[in-house]
């Protein structure tokens, strides 16, 4: 049997609340700072204690950081999972399980290694002997792959940082269960990691704590929230992060944080920081946007600035709280009744978390509109490697915003409402300034801002607003388009979907496909993806959803010469994407085009 | 040529107006406006430093109609108050003067209204309380009384949602209920209301002419003032006047010290009120309740509480008025980041 290093997938089933976690996390920064290519994704309940909880590791020299298609080596902790988890896995497989659950593992036909971990842990400590279990899997895994011992120590010091007592028994745990799997189990291990050179710069991070130090570089002051999975880690590391990297001389709070009674409030709040001048935000998930959509349609029409994060869960209605979805996208781009048509910005990577995190305010300012950040819980809740954020290349852009009476008198006929540059924005004046006030409303207005209801100043009014978002395509962050010279398929893709894209492509490439790719970064879509589908023979739109929104989006948008270039390629069951589903639905999507 | 009068900061009453209103001829709510024109006026405050805010109904149409040279915001149904905090978290600076309805406070937004009183915060929230939805044509609101009835249709046979009651138990700092046809004491009162500082609430019963004015319905014009039971007769004296220049009353009274350093004056009418007592100021309400009537005056007075900015400990600057340098981390932090990020 040949040895695949770097190249493989562990699953460590355990149950929710034990600890296990940290054994995991331990593993990943183990062979992260090995150097080896590797990612890590939490498959967790919507349950504080009891519920299974997966966790997968992949390594991988190509870069792959999808969960893969094929797990090499299973972990089993939770009984309540035992026979589901041992089902599922191929023949061939490594099994390393806790002795102590006692059940039976029945698979001949795989490599099956024992282990009695809880009676173990009891030596160290009766007490913690439930949670120091986990710690063994980490020893038995560091035993097969051959994970370098300093990287484990490091790993364990960083996770238990400055707890003595708590490395010196964890290490312990790690090193007993090691040397049980040299002496206990004969098996000639067929992984390894190896070393690689690692970029010094490089660490890991979750996608929510970028977005949160973004808007912090953006200059938030006014944050409001109402606690929803998997958006709250947002909230709470602004919360955490605001004291260390802002001061105001007085030493007072430069950022009011108000934990809101249900996310409708939370929007209002938003509104009325946007209103007063100042940089609202507030961050939630499908529900939340659900709840604050009367309130987005006011930003809309009202014209005021604010930012909301939507951190993707799965929906329908409360669905799977703690899974990954881009389910919310047609919802944002449209959300509020009547017509209206939002600024969507959409990551792909934790850099764009942070860069995003503080574009949102300009833009909304720029256009004076609410500007919804997008992201899920695969991108919010996983850690992604960065070298490192990026310090804003530009100085805030606060709009166009009137501040003293000789900016007013320098412009003639001033309205809230008058469109005088052409561009479809408006100028505004600020509550408190004493300069041209409006009584600001949800109902219809004249360019003055009076209350109207005449048919030509309404029908205006919507032409102005739309032109003004429309105006914001080719400013907003232009796709990313890795291009092949022979335009046979386009993939056009967003989001999360960038952690998959790569293997989806090489899986594509070895049939013998050419394919290009094209990641949108924000709604409404650049002109670039309208290029990028004239240049394709066809193009398919792939994402983690079942109904194809963006594919819907660019149906309705782009020109009709278009459409019958396009396909879509959706799918969706929760967990991240596997690059083998979507490679063959896009094979046989392509397949029922030639037909 | 008549001598135009002008206010302490030297405006004209005409400074403080507003459009023309739209609500039907004879509406309770116009004359609170009015009231609202000559509170401002009187108390000499700066037009655009006050933000006028309100939901959706007809009482929350009225900010159009009165301190025309104020910014406000017209917002939605029952979610003036959110949108209320978040200026006044970003403007602390501001003086928020609300307008709302018992549809758009006791039904829709009975959440948000809890929840700023939870809050304290910093504002004037006005009830222009009917017992009626007016806009939609006359459907019974959650406050109107047990055994009223309005115009057409049938007799109301819910309990009411007493909102002052509500708010007392809240701890709200500043709880009052009056009349709109009670001029003098409801300016009073709301003079004393922005003198305050912290969330000041005045439900003000102001009869629906349309729907609501018959006198089987508790909150008409005659029904109210054969029924109001005045607590004390109020009397504002603002701190810029001189308080001998007031008239000392004959009978009992005491005064209460307000924020900015005026004062209000309540002369006991039958037996003494003292509003710095929940439970009072609960009796109140309920005795009037249990007879039918209507308890007007300062009910509750709780001052001294910190206000939701206060709370925060925000900088002393308002933060809209922050620079990019305060409210953008520099370079260096985020190099420093960084290296924190790769050692950990």
């Amino acid at each position: 049997m040949s040895l695949r290093v770097n190249d493989f997938t562990i699953n460590i089933a355990t149950a929710n609340g034990t600890g296990s976690q940290s054994a995991n996390l331990v593993i990943l920064h183990s062979m992260y700072e090995m150097g080896v290519p590797v990612s890590g994704k939490n498959l967790f309940p919507s349950n504080i204690s009891g519920l299974p909880t997966w966790f997968i590791i992949r390594a991988s020299d190509a870069g792959y950081q999808a969960p893969g298609d094929y797990t090499h080596i299973q972990v089993m902790m939770n009984k309540d999972t035992w026979d589901k988890d041992l089902n599922n896995l191929e023949p061939g497989t490594v099994i390393i399980y806790n002795q102590d659950v006692k059940l039976p593992v029945e698979r001949d036909d795989c490599i099956v290694l024992p282990m009695p971990m809880t009676k173990m842990a009891r030596s160290i400590s009766p007490k913690m002997a439930k949670l120091m279990a986990n710690m063994y899997y980490v020893g038995a895994l560091a035993h097969l792959l051959n994970i370098d011992q300093k990287a484990i120590e490091a790993a364990v010091s960083s996770q238990f940082g400055g707890k003595e007592k708590a490395i010196e028994w964890n290490l312990q745990a790690i090193a007993e269960g090691k040397t049980y799997a040299e002496e206990n189990w004969n098996y000639e291990s067929g992984f390894r990691v190896e070393s690689r050179e690692k970029d010094p710069n490089t660490f890991l991070i979750e996608g929510n704590e970028a977005t949160a130090l973004g808007a912090i570089y953006g200059g938030i002051n006014m944050l409001s929230w109402y606690p929803i999975t998997p958006s709250s880690s947002v909230a709470e590391s602004i919360i955490s992060w605001i004291p260390k990297l802002r001061e105001a001389e007085d030493g007072g709070a430069t950022c009011a944080v108000v934990q809101a009674e249900d996310e409708l409030a939370a929007a209002g709040m938003v509104l009325g920081a946007g209103w007063a001048g100042g940089r609202g935000m507030t961050c939630t998930s499908g529900p939340g946007i659900s709840l604050m959509s009367e309130f987005i349609g006011l930003f809309y029409f009202s014209e005021v600035p604010g930012v909301i994060w939507d951190v993707n869960r799965v929906g329908p209605s409360t669905g799977l709280p703690t899974r990954t979805q881009q389910g919310d996208l047609s919802m944002l781009y449209e959300a509020s009744h009547g017509d209206t048509q939002h600024i969507v910005l959409i990551p792909g990577t934790v850099d764009e978390c942070f860069e995003f995190g503080w574009r949102a305010f300009d833009f909304a300012d720029r256009f004076q509109t609410m500007v919804f950040g997008f992201g899920d819980l695969d991108l919010g809740m996983n850690r992604w490697s960065t070298a490192g954020f990026e310090y804003p290349d530009i100085p805030m852009d606060r709009g166009k915003v009137i501040r003293s009476q000789e900016q007013m008198d320098a412009i003639s006929n001033y309205g809230r409402y008058r469109d005088v540059d052409g561009d479809g924005i408006a100028y505004r004046t600020l509550p408190g300034s004493g300069l041209d006030p409006i009584l600001y409303r949800g109902t219809g207005h004249d360019e003055d801002g009076i209350y109207s209801e005449d048919p030509q100043v309404y029908h205006a009014t919507m032409e102005r607003l739309k032109r003004k978002i429309d105006g914001a395509r080719d400013l907003l962050p232009a796709p990313i388009i890795r291009e092949e010279k022979v335009k046979t398929l386009g993939i056009i893709f967003y989001g999360s979907m960038e952690n998959t894209i790569v293997e989806i492509d090489d899986m594509l490439e070895e049939t013998g496909l050419s394919v290009s790719t094209c990641r949108v970064r924000a709604l409404p879509y650049h002109s670039d993806v309208e290029s990028f589908i004239e240049e394709h023979d066809r193009t398919i739109v792939l994402e983690i959803n079942r109904d194809g929104q963006l594919f819907g989006i660019l149906r309705k948008e782009l020109p009709v010469q278009l459409l019958t270039k396009l396909q879509s390629v959706a799918y969706s069951d929760g967990l991240p994407p596997r690059a083998r589903i979507y490679a063959d639905m896009i094979l046989e999507t392509m397949k029922e085009v030639e037909l | 040529m008549s001598i135009l009068k002008l206010n302490v900061i030297d405006l004209e009453k005409s400074e403080y107006k507003g459009g023309k209103s739209s609500l039907c001829p004879g509406c309770g709510h116009d004359q609170i406006s009015n009231v609202i024109i000559q509170a401002a006026w009187e108390n000499g405050i700066k037009p655009e430093e006050i933000a006028k805010m309100s939901g959706i109904g007809c009482s929350s149409k009225t900010p159009a109609y009165f301190l025309g040279k104020s910014h406000g915001f017209n917002t939605v149904h029952g979610r003036m108050p959110s949108v209320t905090t978040g200026a006044n978290m970003v403007n602390k600076d501001l003086s928020f003067l609300a307008v709302s309805g018992d549809g758009d406070t006791a039904s829709i937004g009975i959440g948000q209204f809890i929840h700023a009183i939870r809050r304290n915060l910093d504002m004037v929230y006005i009830i222009e309380n009917n017992g009626v939805y007016g806009l939609t044509k006359g459907q019974y609101s959650a406050t109107v009384e047990k055994g009223s009835k309005k115009k057409k249709g049938a007799m109301n046979e819910q309990a009411p949602i007493d909102l002052c009651a509500m708010a007392v138990n809240l701890g709200c700092s500043f709880v009052a209920r009056s009349f709109s046809g009670s001029k003098k004491q409801l300016t009073a009162l709301l003079r004393a209301a922005m003198s305050h500082k912290g969330m000041a609430i005045i439900d003000v019963i102001s009869p629906c002419v349309t729907f609501a004015n018959n006198d089987e319905s508790y909150k008409s014009y005659n029904y109210v003032k054969a029924n109001d039971e005045v607590l004390h007769i109020v009397d504002y004296i603002a701190h810029f006047s001189p308080i001998e220049a007031v008239e000392v009353p004959a009978g009992e009274f005491k005064e209460i010290k307000l924020f900015d350093g005026s004062t209000l004056r309540l002369e006991t009418v039958d037996n003494e009120h003292d509003p710095t007592d929940p439970v009072e100021a609960l009796r109140a309400i309920h005795n009037a309740d249990k007879e039918g009537r209507h308890v007007t005056g300062l009910l509750f007075y709780n001052p001294g509480k910190k206000t939701a900015t206060e709370t925060l400990g925000l900088t002393k600057t308002p933060l809209m008025a922050l620079s990019e340098s305060e409210l953008r981390p520099s370079e260096q932090s985020l190099l420093e980041l960084n290296n924190g990020f790769r050692t950990n």
